[in-house]
């Protein structure tokens, strides 16, 4: 577990649970290192995200493990965050790989890429926030 | 330059589809009709085709610029935009209108 804040928008906080899907989550990192995120310390869950973060390939068989902390937050907003989580991406011919979270769950927003940019993460986040989701 | 987005320069698009054939993610939807030409002086008309509609979806696009590699027209070209962020998937897919006008507006 990993905590960090918006640099431009200090109120709001990402927490990164260290179980990566696929390789989009490394983006958080990779926002932290261009200085779009900074580490906070601290290490206790935040008991209600107001944002769930869904980044990377969502397969069947990882799919009830996904569903169940989408189920532990029924009122956090869903990101789904590059190719994969969207659509299967890559793979989206792939018969083990879900071919999109929005197909069993409500997708507030849904940021285009392979991976999208870091900047485009910061950028959804604000844009979730900004559209009445308290940070 | 950032690599962030694919622009369509329509009037260079023959429509021969090796966009299409050639993305991994099979992103790039293309669809066109043949018509006939007439050039002054020449002895029978020519076919061309005209592209009528080119997709890309965006929510399946892995940004490896493979269909701009193979175009030989260099009707697609890489481009400067913003993260494509949207609350509709469906909305991920832009038509030659989008792909063409973001082109503009980088320029």
């Amino acid at each position: 577990m990993t905590r960090y804040q918006l640099a431009e928008h200090p109120t709001i906080e990402v927490e990164v649970i260290t179980a990566g899907l696929a390789c989009c989550t490394l983006e958080v990192e990779a926002a932290a290192t261009a200085g779009l995120l900074l580490p906070v310390s601290g290490e206790q869950i935040s008991p209600a995200p107001s944002i769930l973060v869904i980044s990377g390939t969502v397969t069947d068989a990882l799919l009830p493990a996904v569903l169940a902390q989408i189920d532990r937050f029924p009122e956090a907003r869903l990101m789904s965050f590059g190719a994969c989580a969207t659509s299967g991406g890559p793979y989206w011919d792939s018969p083990p790989v879900t071919k999109g979270i929005d197909q069993f769950a409500d997708v507030a927003v849904y940021v285009a890429g392979c991976p999208p940019r870091p900047d485009a993460f910061v950028a959804a986040l604000l844009d979730l926030a900004h559209s009445g989701v308290a940070p | 330059m950032i690599h962030s987005f694919i622009a369509l320069l329509p009037d260079k698009c023959t429509s021969c589809m090796l966009c299409v054939r050639e993305c991994p993610a099979w992103c790039i939807h293309l669809d066109s009709h043949t018509e006939e030409v007439t050039d002054a002086g020449a002895r029978r008309p020519k076919k061309i085709n005209v592209l009528d509609s080119f997709d890309i979806d965006y929510s399946l696009c892995m940004y490896c610029g493979i269909c701009v590699d193979v175009c030989p027209f260099d009707a697609l070209e890489w481009d400067q935009h913003r993260a494509l962020i949207s609350d509709s998937r469906a909305d991920l897919t832009l038509g030659i209108t989008q792909l063409t006008s973001e082109n503009d507006s980088a320029n």
